[in-house]
């Protein structure tokens, strides 16, 4: 193929670049707008199609029922009042109190001014549900990039906020599963560009230095690797394209083929499309 | 080129290209001759990136004077939002300076500790107060966090909220000034009676010190309550068309087109009839140049594809374009360098 001079085949993203024997939870994280969900749904059914059991998961966000539906996605919801209010209600053993200690304006402040503390209950259930059952692997699909970092600094900062008490053991238990034990592997997603490329490198070692022990880095959305280029020679494409499959061919020129692996750009318009052909690249290591 | 207003919100979902849009227009807007100021609080700063701004001057205004910013009369100035500076500078103004030495005031405000909206509304205020700019542009948080930005001011007025503010009361704090504490009547008694109860409860989960700091910190933001309440102001006059323009930006290569609708409808309370959708990256022109070979299934199928990303994102343009004043088509910048998409972008805006 004249249009990429490397062998473009052997980097392709595939399930052993994501998860160990020890990994349990996954996290997709990255900037807005690059595949996030897309990449969480195609690893959830291609870990499914593999014989696991598997569960995806929206974390704060709503989830998308319909594509969740069309897909036959296993999934499970967790909603964060209630979350918050069982967390509570599991600790000082009535859900009355629970309920009676969140409707007071202080907890409905504290819940507003600190917004990492009801991620790190929803993350707490979370690891509650993989502790419970030891065969089950639970894919999230986290929020953007700032605030994936919020949520992994936030049982640090919580601890010294708290101290001592149930919600310091608590912390303790979540950072021992996913810290030391290396049950979660962190997935960063990023476009082919420089800059993007650039920040999550930067989200990377943010989340390294929070003491996260996994990673993943991948890049998504590679039109000079897009089966839909497979038969075509340059004189075949316009300018614009093949501007950019240059910019993109520059830049993995740039980036360890070790440390990023690569996705291809699906030319789809549906989202469900566009998942079964991730998810096949991810069990068989090559696009369709 | 659209009339400037005293402030310009630049929204939408991340990885729209917001922040470049933003500086763009604030580019285009100096080299016209006016005083801009760029505000950013994008977690991911790639202001810096593109303005050549070094994390050390976080939360201190900067002039650009690169040899890319030099304008005949008009000036840009940039600035990364830094939760911290802008408490010290609330703590330096108040007389109670110290009580927001706190251990828990200094993790919320932390870069990523959680009160990053609350604290550039206020930063945004005092800019419109002393700065003296013809236009302050202000590049907001993605998302749904954007959302949690506009509703923040709601948040301190709930946070400031009487019956909240007689639970503190309660442990006598620092609110001994207070004659609103002489006046304590049956309300306060109410709140009074269940907090010992409630105190006991939370003292299990969180820890003792934890409740005591707490009291401590929420005091300290109590006692500054009128940089918060003044900072309200701001949201008032957001609603204002001859006040401020927004932008709602979205992009065309997203797969998102419902996220950005469900962000509109959000916005719809904040926004007025000067509200424009952006959209970004859009490879129209580009496409009308080009017709594939039919016998290349492949590039048949790729284009097909591009068009029809186009047209999802035009068609959600049409439906809703009572809303807006005009929807602005920005095409794809073919360029790796940041600073040629700020002046190719820049060049758009005209």
């Amino acid at each position: 193929m004249p249009l990429k001079s490397k062998d473009a085949t052997t980097n392709f993203l595939s399930l052993p670049f994501i998860l160990s024997k020890k990994t349990r939870l996954i996290m997709v994280t990255g900037k807005g707008g690059v595949g996030k969900t897309t990449l969480a749904m195609a690893i959830t059914k291609a870990l499914q199609e593999e014989g696991k059991k598997v569960l995806y998961n929206s974390f704060d966000q709503p989830l998308n029922q319909t594509l969740a539906s069309k897909i036959d996605l296993p999934h499970f919801n967790l909603e964060m009042d209630s979350s918050a209010r069982s967390y509570i209600a599991k600790k000082l053993g009535s859900e009355t109190i629970a309920k009676w200690i969140l409707k007071t304006p202080f907890f409905s402040s504290l819940f507003n001014m600190l917004p990492g503390l009801g991620h790190m209950i929803l993350l707490g259930h979370i690891i509650n549900k993989l502790e419970e059952d030891s065969e089950l692997t639970i894919v999230l699909d986290s929020p953007s990039s700032g605030h994936a970092i919020t949520m992994m600094e936030s049982p640090r900062n919580f601890k010294e906020m708290f101290r001592t008490g149930l919600i310091v053991d608590d912390i303790n238990r979540m950072e021992r599963f996913i810290f030391e034990d290396e049950r979660m592997n962190i997935v960063v997603t990023s476009l082919p560009t420089a800059m993007a490329t650039q920040e999550a490198h930067e989200l990377k070692e943010q989340l390294a230095s929070r003491g996260v022990p996994h990673f993943s880095l991948v890049l998504n959305d590679l039109l000079s690797l897009s089966p839909s280029l497979k038969e075509a020679s340059p004189g075949d494409l316009p300018e614009f394209i093949k501007t950019k499959c240059l910019h993109e061919e520059r830049l993995l020129s740039e980036l360890s083929d070790e440390e990023w692996k690569h996705i291809p750009h699906f030319a789809h318009e549906r989202s469900p499309a566009i998942i079964k052909e991730c998810q096949h690249l991810l069990t068989k290591g090559a696009p369709l | 080129m659209i009339p400037s207003k005293k402030i310009e919100l630049f929204c939408g979902t991340g990885g729209v290209g917001k922040t470049t849009l933003a500086t763009s227009r604030a580019y285009s807007l100096a080299k016209s001759g006016k005083k801009v100021l760029l505000i950013t609080i994008d977690p991911a700063r790639r202001l810096k990136q593109i303005l050549g701004i070094k994390d050390d001057n976080a939360g201190e205004v900067s002039t650009l004077t690169g040899e890319d910013f030099q304008f005949e009369n008009g000036q840009l100035d940039a600035l990364l939002m830094n939760p911290k500076t802008t408490l010290k500078r609330m703590a330096k103004l108040s007389q109670e300076g110290s009580s927001l030495d706190n251990p828990i005031v200094n993790i919320l405000t932390k870069p990523y500790g959680g009160m990053n909206e609350i604290m550039a509304i206020i930063e945004v205020q005092h800019h419109l107060k002393t700065g003296g700019y013809d236009t302050i542009i202000l590049d907001t948080p993605p998302g749904k966090h954007f959302i949690d930005f506009l509703q923040s001011s709601q948040k301190i007025n709930q946070f400031f909220d009487k019956s909240f503010v007689d639970i503190f009361k309660y442990f006598g704090k620092r609110f001994s000034k207070s004659k609103e504490e002489q006046k304590s009547g049956f309300l306060s008694l109410i709140v009074k009676s269940g907090i010992k109860k409630l105190l006991s409860y939370l003292e299990k989960v969180t820890g003792e010190s934890f409740v005591d700091e707490f009291i401590d910190a929420i005091s300290g933001l109590y006692l500054n309550r009128s940089s918060f309440t003044e900072a309200l102001v701001f949201q008032e006059d957001l609603k204002k068309a001859d006040y401020s323009n927004w932008f709602l930006v979205t992009s065309v290569d997203q797969r998102k087109a419902h996220e950005a609708t469900d962000l509109q409808q959000n916005a719809e309370n904040f926004m007025h009839k000067d509200s424009f959708l952006v959209v970004n990256r859009s490879l129209t022109p580009y496409l009308e140049n080009w017709q594939p070979d039919a016998s290349h299934k492949g590039l048949v199928h790729l284009h097909s594809s591009m068009k029809a990303r186009e047209n999802t994102i035009k068609d959600m343009g049409a439906k809703r374009l009572n809303q807006y004043k005009e929807v602005l088509y920005f095409p794809e910048v073919l360029d790796i360098e940041p600073m040629t998409h700020v002046k190719n972008l820049a060049s758009s805006w005209k």
